[in-house]
């Protein structure tokens, strides 16, 4: 299917939008259109890649008008949109492709078409309106069964996110492709540039140009999809189906930007770790994720999908937590909205980490224990999805990893990409390079870790590092190291790797931390460690402890104890001098004090 | 024509199912337990087989799902207890339980062996259609299985429609969107959600499950569909001292 983006006016705008390399662009050339690009100097177009048709968008317009614009702007196509006749078609066929529209309403005669077959080279149908093109609207797509010429037609009118699969689903042998505007737009003449790459990902179906990326069912490679029973489904179909558009929206955009400046503390510093780099050789950077409110990149996710539950008009929040963070982060985030709030804990968990429940209950959050099972993040999850199943119409679950069923683990991917998004930036201003050799970080579900490796997976000389914990040892039966035990299988909802017995029943992790003790990983994990895309290693509980006290006195920084296993994998690696390493200080430890000092006896 | 099928096309309402699951309270009990529920005039029978995470069912069920992994249930101990199946019982059974011991049993193998033990049917509640359609269908279909599908006051019509022209013996219907072992209660929405269905006149017999617990609720549940299934309940019982002697009494008391 080709694309077609039309409408465009503002140079830079015109540069973005053809980096997303469509098929055809358009400028329309209507006095009376608000995208009128009265005034672009003839030279804006020089810049767009000759593999793009520049088309003119013309309404009843001169001939002598129409070749001049054309010579002046070095438009490959032109589409008439007024009541050119066939004749006046025929004057530019062989010179420039030409585009003939149609508004098309339940009365249109197709028959009218067979007169302009000989004369032009495709075929635009937009929806059928008084003035000339525009509405917005789409028309009944079933007529265009009407249609039986051998001539391609571009379907135009009304096309958005929200109906793009319809046009998917378009088999009509002639369909040729699909024109954006308007439904793409921030203002008249200003595509937004986000929505327009949704768009593009889903026509394109882009799993090669996205090789790591999510498809449109929801896998990543072997990994993903929607396992859940039919209780859940339409729960979480109403998800996917409007995820992408609200998270997309510039309200949305503008208010969660908002809310990570003003309220999370953001951009979190990136931070030259000055005796680390000295110590291992090599230029390594601390991501500061434990600076933002409630010390964790946890509260990233929760803002997000606070706001995507607002807009889904839901009542409730819950939750699942292990150490508390994720908790933490959610009862914070419902308090700031004053929604209500519940979160299920492994009962095991509630112990290990009281301090994080208290801060819950003090944030007007109902914190349920998790009876069930092994009594920790996993049953946590369970009954989460359990509350989830008895009340689907009126509550949202924020699940806190990227793990969970399709569209989970894109949506907490998308919100915690903020993390290498910022990096980026930072990198090149500190520098001057905008990729490092090596991101780093620790791994459970994986959240933090899919964060901080985001917007570098596609560029494969980053070298991905993910730091799974081994607990008391691999081989000591009390360990977490997924990638290392695990085998393929499916966990809440998606199919991923996880610690299971030859009969497929989930092993219990065990880890001295308590945010890393879950049996899966995301499936995007599973993706990247299947394709080798990402190198998933793993260190023991003393070792992350040793690293953990490390890192106060190096750095004078205590991190959480998660984290610590991410920086325990420092001393393991081989860097070069000039190398650039960036590691996700993904958690602050005061939660983790009482750990560390019962292992060290201060 | 499976059993189930033959059991649909002689028979087309009050049919009383019975859900129990494997292991519990003990290994080997599993045809024993089916063979009184047939004399005792059950129609049909699930048997679950246990998983560790079983997120559709309520403390009843997993916690004789804890107990059945404890006393070393597996799909491969299953598979052993019901060699013996089909020279005991006659009625229909279905297998029930969650997919990853499937996935791990191997889901060409599970079929295969499901049908050489004499298995009817499958329910695999998170097995959505997508992936049963895409990737598995043809394993149920070549050993001539039937996979019944779940359909809740949710789902919507479009999905319902699916789901009926997927399935091959019957749909089963969720009485409200809940975990396993809450009272029924006849709402006017749930009501309505029934009434619903009705009038879809679908191709597939229907048979209400969740929430089933005595003779009322059984008889209230046969009035939308064709019959209805009890699991908690039962499972409750088989928990009790001397379970055996009290199969007859609790599955005559239901349908009196």
């Amino acid at each position: 299917m080709k694309i077609k983006v039309c409408g465009l006016k503002h140079p830079e705008n015109i540069n973005a939008v053809a980096a997303l390399q469509p098929d055809y662009v358009g400028f329309i050339l209507y006095g009376k259109s608000p995208r009128y690009m009265a005034n672009l100097a003839t030279d804006a177009l020089q810049t767009i890649p000759a593999s793009i048709q520049k088309t003119g968008v013309f309404v009843n317009e001169s001939s002598e008008n129409i070749d001049r614009l054309v010579t002046e702007y070095g438009f490959n196509a032109v589409q008439l949109h007024g009541d050119e006749s066939p004749e006046f078609c025929a004057a530019f066929k062989g010179r420039v492709t030409v585009i003939k529209a149609f508004g098309i309403n339940e009365d249109f005669d197709f028959e009218q078409l067979k007169d302009y077959a000989n004369n032009i080279d495709l075929f635009l149908f937009d929806t059928k309106t008084k003035e000339y093109g525009g509405s917005g609207k789409t028309f009944d797509w079933a007529i265009l069964d009407q249609y039986k010429l051998d001539i391609p037609f571009f379907l135009s009118g009304g096309v958005g996110l929200e109906n793009i699969k319809e046009v998917k689903n378009i088999t009509h042998p002639q369909f040729y492709g699909v024109d954006l505007n308007s439904r793409f737009e921030i203002e008249p003449g200003l595509k937004n540039i986000e929505k327009l790459k949704e768009a593009f990902k889903i026509i394109k179906n882009k799993t090669q140009q996205m090789k790591y990326g999510v498809n449109e069912q929801g896998y990543y490679g072997d990994f993903g999809g929607a396992y859940i029973p039919e209780m859940l489904y339409p729960n979480v179909e109403e998800l996917r189906e409007q995820y992408l558009n609200i998270i997309n929206d510039d309200d949305f955009k503008a208010e969660f930007d908002d809310l990570l400046k003003n309220y999370v503390g953001r951009p979190s510093p990136l931070y030259h770790a000055k005796r680390y780099s000295e110590k291992y050789g090599a230029n390594i950077f601390f991501k500061r994720e434990d600076l933002n409110h409630t010390g964790s990149h946890k509260i990233n996710n929760a803002i997000g999908q606070i706001l995507l539950a607002k807009r889904l008009g839901k009542k409730r929040i819950i939750a699942e937590t292990g150490a508390g963070q994720h908790g933490v982060a959610t009862a914070t985030v419902c308090a700031l909205m004053n929604i209500e709030c519940v979160v299920y804990m492994g009962e095991i968990d509630m112990v290990r980490q009281a301090p994080n429940v208290a801060r819950m209950k003090m944030l007007g959050a109902k914190v349920v224990p998790a009876t069930s099972g092994s009594k920790t993040l996993k049953d946590a999850t369970n009954e989460a999805l359990r509350d989830w199943i008895g009340n689907p119409v009126d509550t949202h679950y924020i699940i806190g990893s990227v793990v969970g069923p399709y569209p989970y683990p894109d949506i907490v991917a998308r919100f915690q990409a903020i993390i290498s998004q910022e990096t980026k930036a930072q990198l090149l201003e500190q520098t001057g390079k905008e990729l490092p050799q090596y991101v780093m970080a620790c791994v459970g579900g994986g959240s933090n870790a899919m964060g901080m490796f985001y917007h570098f997976i596609e560029d494969e000389a980053v070298k991905l590092v993910a730091v799974e914990a081994a607990g008391k040892g691999v081989n000591s039966g009390e360990s977490a190291a997924t990638t290392a035990l695990g085998d393929e299988g499916v966990l809440h909802g998606s199919r991923t790797i996880l610690m299971q017995t030859e009969d497929g029943q989930v092993v219990e992790p065990y880890s001295i931390s308590a945010g890393l003790d879950y049996p899966g990983i995301g499936p995007q994990h599973a993706h990247l460690f299947k394709t080798g895309r990402g190198q998933y290693v793993s260190i023991t509980d003393e070792e992350a402890l040793q690293a953990g006290l490390l890192c106060c006195q190096l750095e004078g920084i205590i991190p959480a104890i998660e984290t610590a296993h991410a920086l325990a994998q420092l001393e393991k690696m081989k860097f070069e001098a000039n190398d650039n390493v960036v590691i996700c200080i993904s958690g602050r430890g005061d939660k983790d004090l009482d750990t560390y000092i019962n292992y060290f006896g201060y | 024509m499976n059993r189930l099928n033959k059991l649909f096309a002689s028979k087309n309402n009050n049919l009383l199912s019975i859900y129990f699951t494997a292991g519990y309270p003990a290994l080997n009990t599993t045809v024993d337990i089916a063979e009184a529920l047939e004399k005792s005039g059950a129609d049909f029978l699930e048997i679950g087989f246990p998983y560790s995470d079983p997120v559709a069912d309520g403390p009843t069920i997993q916690h004789s799902s804890e107990c059945a992994l404890e006393n070393g249930m597996s799909l491969k101990v299953l598979f052993e207890e019901l060699a013996e199946l089909r020279s005991r019982v006659s009625i229909p059974i279905l297998l029930m339980g969650y997919f990853n011991p499937i996935a791990q049993y191997g889901v060409e193998r599970f079929c295969k062996k499901a049908a050489e033990v004499g298995v009817d049917g499958i329910i695999v509640p998170d097995l959505p259609i997508y992936e049963y359609e895409k990737m598995y269908s043809s394993y149920f279909i070549d050993n001539g299985l039937s996979n019944i599908f779940l359909v809740t006051p949710q789902t919507s019509e479009e999905r319902i429609r699916k789901i009926d022209e997927l399935s091959n013996s019957f749909i089963y219907l969720l009485s409200s969107s809940t975990i396993t072992g809450y009272n029924l209660k006849l709402s006017d929405s749930v009501e309505e959600y029934y009434k619903r269905i009705t009038a879809m006149k679908l191709k597939n017999p229907t048979i209400i499950g969740f929430g089933i617990t005595d003779s009322s609720s059984f008889a209230k549940a046969c009035n939308y569909a064709n019959g209805a299934i009890i699991g908690s309940k039962f499972v409750k019982l088989l928990g009790e001292e001397g379970y055996m002697d009290k199969i007859d009494g609790f599955v005559r008391g239901i349908r009196p």
